[in-house]
């Protein structure tokens, strides 16, 4: 953008004329079935309308006739990319309407499956993001270390992506003895590989030309358009809930928010990679001081809800993911589960962030937000 | 590969010209066996999956269908993955069209199959894959492993082996052909071709070395200027904002009709004492008021409710609950306000379950979240916003029949979970 030097690009004053492109529902860099309708002056875009829908599986209705630990497994479907930090949300919900606490192994189990997806769905986001500026070997590369992520939740919750593992008062099963080990090898395994992927993409020269700049979402905007994660951390505003409103045992670990303040597509890689950083911080202190005996679960109980509704938030690698669930009359079953994913609100801002910059743009602008449409459509 | 299946017609009446078909048959299903090109395609869970199966651990390439197509018009493989939804049908099918023949496609999970969770209660999801387009080979899982999908690719791969020109393209005779043997001899050619390349390479470069012992390179990697990046600033601690109480008598001295529970009289300390950890107090605020609340909260400087949670609503029998929440990232506390919106019972009973029956004013104005949020409650529940901009359907078509989640509704689709 910036490095043109002036009188590059000649203006022409000529008349042109506004077109339609359709891009979408099936279309490599959508991350999905997403359709977007953009209103096009030559190359630049003039606005952008956003299609839902196109996996709307209606979730939330079915929900109603489900009991609260099968929806736990619907809840995997929505944001697959961390499907184990879902179960977290649903259950804690679960947890605060049944009373009940739980054990400190639990909470140490929690916090580390959490992280691990939390790093396994940004490296989805390394490798799609470098996929979707040209850059096919970040696809390889993000998903090398992506595997060893999943070799760990295979061992422990026995699925590598759809995990169905919490339950309220713990977890499906203990952990096996091999788990601290194995994250400890892969802490120590991708403390080296970072340092490559960083200057693998970090600093690349097309990367900085293609993502700094563009796709600027001012820290007003964020907020406004109810954006969450690291597309609001990356707009200079300090709000991750693990830091606002603990929930776990977030808030026994030392670690740091990053904030970034430009709000453009390079500030959010940044924060992205910080994070990872922060991640792999939380699971060494974990690995440190997992509880080696004790229980990993509270005494089994029927999941029974009593009259009420009950909130919980977390913050996924995505951003902040809200559960909210009525019982109208205490039982096994709900009255209505609705799901606040981080998703929505950012192709909702999208149209904010693209205006004016070209189509080419867009595609990197999307990356860094990083969507997932199932989550959207629910 | 048209004029192939013209073949049988000329070549078998001839003596001796079957086994020319038959080694045309070889050598077009050798080809095309091992160079299906997938579509890039995928709507959920399966998709990633399918991108695991073709990095670096599982690598699809050994089978040959590294090359994942972004145009149906290259690609020989619809690999299916995720849930088909009845609004993306029509597009899979314009998909399926699309692609040229040969063609085959792989159903991935359970939802393509028979619509794997989403069959019960479900007005959305089309009950299997088999119902759009012809379907050559099923992968179950929910998701499929990449070792299943890969299963299911080799199972396609000897379907293809199978075929013949003289009934082209899907159905043939069983047929014994094995390709791996000449696998084997191409890729230990290749080995000693590599091995050899190696050896000069190495031969060449010490004969360098010996010629030139002081060479040094003058080569160096064009960079641009390296600059330095800052440090990324770490966050300070987070506020905590206002107690439940404080709020709530804050916000009924300005509006003194808000209540806290809609059939309670319990002390308002002992309804706070008694919620879940962290829960917000649900504040109860009548149709009238609520856009004067709304917008005192978000400009009161002592509230500064910035940011929008969520918008969203609950059917009861007589009316829905619409639950907006709030929050102040500045000050860190987050409020929830509940609004009875009673259902216009003056509509003719027929008529009640296609028709909007509740109104209450739009925050969008004010939030501009809350736009698609409220597009969602009026796809959903049949709640009319006021002053909303752009009003429309959001996740379902715009002739879809009513508001799927009201307690009554009904579609001809939709199966009953057995209890």
């Amino acid at each position: 953008m910036s490095s043109l030097p002036p009188g590059f690009r000649i203006e022409r004053d000529t008349n042109t004329e506004e077109f339609f492109i359709n891009m979408g529902p099936q279309h490599p860099s959508t991350h999905g079935a997403l359709r977007l309708a953009l209103r096009m002056d030559g190359e630049t875009i003039v606005e952008l309308v956003p299609h839902f829908g196109y996996i709307h599986r209606g979730m939330e209705k079915q929900a109603e006739s489900m009991s609260y630990l099968q929806y736990i497994a619907l809840s995997d479907r929505q944001d697959y990319l961390t499907a184990i930090q879902n179960n977290l949300g649903v259950v804690i919900a679960l947890e605060k309407g049944m009373g009940i606490g739980v054990p400190e192994k639990a909470e140490y189990i929690r916090v580390m499956l959490s992280e691990l997806g939390r790093i396994a769905s940004h490296m989805v986001f390394f490798a799609c993001f470098g996929g979707d500026l040209g850059g096919q070997t970040c696809l390889l590369y993000g998903f090398k270390e992506r595997e060893m992520v999943h070799d760990i939740l295979e061992e422990v919750t026995g699925s590598r992506l759809t995990t169905n593992f919490f339950r309220p008062g713990g977890s499906r099963y203990d952990v096996p003895d091999t788990f601290i080990p194995r994250v400890k090898a892969f802490l120590d395994h991708m403390e080296d590989t970072m340092k490559d992927y960083e200057r693998f993409l970090s600093k690349n020269i097309v990367v900085l030309e293609r993502s700094r700049g563009i796709g600027v979402l001012s820290k007003e905007d964020a907020i406004a358009y109810g954006c969450s994660g690291p597309v609001l951390r990356a707009s200079g505003v300090n709000f991750d809930v693990r830091r606002n409103n603990p929930y776990s045992i977030y808030d026994q670990f030392d670690f740091e928010v990053p904030v970034t303040y430009n709000g453009d597509c390079y500030d959010r890689y940044t924060v992205r990679i910080a994070e990872i950083h922060e991640s792999m911080k939380i699971l060494r202190q974990c690995v440190e001081e997992f509880p080696k005996d004790g229980p990993w679960r509270a005494k089994e109980k029927p999941v029974r809800l009593p009259v009420g509704r009950y909130y919980s938030e977390i913050e996924t690698a995505k951003g902040l993911y809200a559960t909210y669930v009525v019982a109208a009359t205490t039982g096994d079953k709900p009255y209505r589960i609705h799901t606040r994913g981080p998703s929505f609100p950012h192709i909702a801002a999208l149209n904010k962030m693209v205006q004016g910059y070209k189509i080419s743009d867009l595609v990197t602008i999307l990356a860094t937000l990083d969507p997932v449409i199932p989550e959207i459509d629910r | 590969m048209g004029i192939v299946n013209f073949a049988p017609k000329i070549l078998d009446p001839i003596p001796g010209g079957k086994y020319v078909v038959n080694a045309i048959d070889y050598v077009v299903n050798w080809a095309r066996a091992n160079s299906i090109w997938p579509l890039t395609y995928g709507t959920s869970c399966c998709a990633i999956e399918m991108m695991s199966s073709s990095m670096a651990r599982y690598d699809i390439a050994r089978f040959g269908s590294e090359v994942f197509r972004a145009s149906p018009r290259q690609a020989d493989l619809f690999i299916l993955a995720g849930t088909i939804t009845r609004r993306m049908a029509p597009a899979i099918q314009m998909l399926w069209e699309q692609i040229p023949g040969p063609k085959y496609a792989i159903a991935m999970g359970a939802c393509t199959i028979s619509g794997g969770p989403f069959i019960y209660d479900n007005y959305a999801v089309v009950r299997g894959a088999q119902n759009i387009i012809p379907i050559d080979v099923f992968v179950p899982g929910c998701p499929p492993r990449p070792e299943a999908l890969f299963h299911g690719l080799l199972t396609l791969r000897d379907k293809i082996l199978h075929e013949t020109c003289r009934d082209p393209w899907h159905e043939g005779e069983p047929k014994d052909v094995s390709t791996m043997d000449r696998y084997r001899e191409a890729a230990n050619t290749w080995a000693a071709l590599e091995r050899m390349k190696d050896e000069e390479m190495a031969e060449a470069r010490a004969k360098f070395k010996e010629e030139n012992p002081d060479y040094k390179s003058s080569f160096k990697p064009v960079r641009v200027k390296k600059e330095e990046f800052p440090e990324i600033p770490r966050a300070a601690k987070a506020p905590v904002g206002m107690k439940q109480v404080e709020i709530f008598k804050k916000l009924q001295s300005k509006f003194d009709t808000v209540t806290y529970h809609t059939h309670s009289e319990d002390p308002l300390e002992e309804v706070v004492a008694n919620l879940p950890a962290d829960m917000p107090l649900e504040v109860m605020v009548g149709r009238e008021q609520y856009l004067p609340v709304v917008e005192f909260l978000k400009n009161d400087p002592d509230f500064k409710m910035d940011y929008l949670i969520d918008v969203t609503a609950i059917d009861y029998d007589d009316h829905f609950d619409l639950v907006t929440q709030l929050r102040s990232i500045e000050l860190g506390h987050k409020i929830f306000l509940c609004v009875q919106i009673k259902k216009d019972f003056s509509i003719d009973e027929s008529e009640r379950p296609t028709s909007l029956l509740g109104k209450i004013e739009s925050i969008s104005h004010l939030y501009p979240a809350a736009e698609f949020k409220e597009r969602e409650v009026y796809d959903m529940f049949g709640i009319d916003f006021i002053g909303h901009p752009d009003l429309r359907r959001i996740f379902l078509d715009k002739d879809f029949v009513g508001f799927p989640l009201r307690k009554d509704f009904t579609h001809p689709e939709m199966i009953r979970r057995p209890v």
